[in-house]
């Protein structure tokens, strides 16, 4: 693997492999101690352990709770049970993971540790916003309240000295990302079987390639990246399709940032006005609920929005259906990151080659490494969660109670660092053309347009016989 | 005349005084509106979490529904 000379002239790992080594043994931590805590009765029982094996991983990291008038009703959970310290100790892992990244590149650790913990405490900051119970129940993201964090900070008082060590925004998403590899779990693709798959797995792809091109060809963006980042967001799964494709074809902050203020923008309007719109036009409501599972971005807006369907209609089925297709649709996250990374390094980024270099090689020497590790965890975990019931039981408890909750902080923070080196100035030009704007829309329609017609042909005529209870 | 070192701290100030008026007054009173007091509890009691990025994130996982275990094979 690659290696980089710091500038103190210390021999360190490329960023890359930093992110992909601590990430590793994150995930390969919540692994081992799960299994040695596995329990000793019904450990086979989905319905004893419905969010899989407890793993004592899981008290060492939380975040705020959803609080309503004071952001001190944050600090405990819905049983009333206090989460300070698991909020605190959340943060440590922040800290950990940005000294372990620094150490393993060669750089001084000791430089990072007073930047580390005050950009953890902002991250913090950014859930509290995030966790405020309208806020959270429209579906306003962490990575947006980050964003605004950084950006209120880098744009005003802007980065102390002492901070500038620890701004490492990519390496953390690049950690978050192999870390949230253990959740993207390939067996989950065939929850809904044929239907399910049809709808994800013919539409999405359709749209990710027919609203690049329009970006780039037709309205002529110059940003291919922006393009890219824009598609994915809109026709994955919204915040963390963007953060792995922005990673994968290595989009700019400002780009990532407007993608995701895209994204959540439209997910709000759709999370609520799709549910009365599908019952107004009579359409089936488990055709309704794969067309909201195929076209809302996030997964919580899905289910929302299924939830609301179901609700009048006094249907669970839409609900389910719902959050289903969005699951096939987020295990889908892995394979498009991939393919976007090959078709960056291979054929975007391409530059004036050397005489002794081949194309393979220059487009290896461009490939994002870490999305190896990313796809690594990725086929480690469906592995080992197809092998059996219990071991499903086990992968689940690591992923839900700990991977997740830590790339959760991950991500908040890198966005906080993000944010903190965005210029608002940088930002001006990408919001006044109104372009990518313009493209989020028009590729929406094609999505929306495209699943319905998908989900009428799977759910409503195809597979009709085997949905209707 | 502000100093303009006391530019960015003054600017830094009156943001997180908009935030703080935003999150402890406005979206408090907002939330408490009938409609939306009503679709807020509405999701609450359906366990809910509209913030989830992915799945994982999710109050209650999407397996296969019951309903269609039987039913839903890969090829027809």
């Amino acid at each position: 693997m690659p290696h980089d000379v710091t500038v103190s002239g210390h021999r360190g790992f490329h960023e890359d492999t930093a992110a992909i080594v601590v990430g590793g043994l994150l995930v390969a931590l919540a692994l081992t101690v799960g299994w040695s805590a596995r329990p000793t009765e019904n450990a086979v029982s989905r319905k004893a352990f419905p969010k899989g094996w407890p793993n004592p991983l899981a008290a060492t990291i939380d975040k705020p709770q959803t609080w309503d008038d004071s952001p001190t009703q944050a600090m405990s959970d819905k049983k009333g049970k206090p989460v300070t310290v698991p909020i605190l100790l959340g943060m440590a892992w922040v800290v950990g993971v940005l000294a372990a990244g620094t150490a393993l590149r060669g750089r001084s650790v000791a430089a990072v540790l007073p930047g580390a913990a005050a950009l953890a405490v902002l991250g913090g900051l950014a859930y509290l916003l995030a966790a405020q119970k309208l806020v959270n129940h429209y579906n306003l993201e962490y990575p947006l309240w980050a964003l605004l964090v950084g950006l209120v900070i880098g744009n005003t008082v802007g980065a102390p000295r002492w901070l500038a060590p620890a701004l490492q925004g990519e390496f953390l998403i690049k950690a978050g990302l192999v870390v949230f590899g253990a959740e993207v779990l390939f067996s989950r693709l065939l929850e809904l079987g044929l239907p399910g798959l049809l709808t994800s797995w013919v539409v999405t792809p359709i749209v990710l390639v027919a609203t690049y091109w329009f970006g780039v060809y037709r309205m002529q963006i110059p940003s291919k990246s922006l393009c890219m980042v824009i598609s994915a967001d809109m026709s994955v799964c919204g915040v963390s399709a963007a953060i792995a494709t922005g990673a994968a074809c290595k989009a700019k902050k400002e780009e990532l940032s407007l993608a995701i203020g895209l994204s959540l923008l439209f997910t709000v309007g759709m999370m609520v006005a799709m549910p009365p719109f599908i019952q107004w036009a009579r359409i089936d409501p488990i055709v309704g609920g794969a067309w909201l599972g195929g076209t809302i971005d996030a997964t919580g807006a899905v289910v929302a929005a299924g939830e609301m369907l179901g609700k009048e209609l006094d249907d669970k089925r839409p609900a389910e259906v719902a959050a289903t297709v969005k699951m096939i649709q987020n295990s889908m996250i892995g394979i498009i990151a991939f393919a976007v990374a090959v078709y960056w390094a291979g054929w975007v980024e391409t530059g004036a080659r050397g005489p002794r270099t081949s194309l393979a090689a220059e487009a290896w020497d461009r490939f994002p490494k870490f999305i190896l590790g990313f796809v690594a965890t990725s086929v480690v975990c469906s592995f080992l969660f197809t092998r059996s019931p219990e071991n499903s039981l086990w992968v689940d408890g690591a992923t839900l109670s700990f991977t997740s909750r830590l790339r959760g902080w991950l991500f908040c923070v890198g966005f906080v660092c993000m944010g903190i080196q965005t210029v608002f100035r940088e930002l001006a030009p990408y919001l006044s053309s109104g372009r990518p704007l313009l493209l989020y829309v028009l590729g929406q329609c094609l999505n929306l347009a495209l699943s319905l017609a998908m989900a009428s042909l799977t759910f409503g005529w195809l597979f009709r016989k085997v949905v209707e209870p | 005349m502000i100093h303009p070192r006391l530019a960015g701290p003054l600017r830094l100030a009156a943001c997180a005084g908009i935030v703080a008026l935003t999150w402890l007054v406005v979206l408090p009173r907002v939330g408490r509106l009938p409609t939306i007091a009503r679709h807020v509890r509405a999701m609450e009691n359906r366990q809910v979490n509209p913030s989830a990025m992915v799945y994982t994130e999710l109050e209650r996982l999407p397996l296969r529904p019951d309903w269609a275990h039987e039913q839903i094979i890969l090829w027809p």
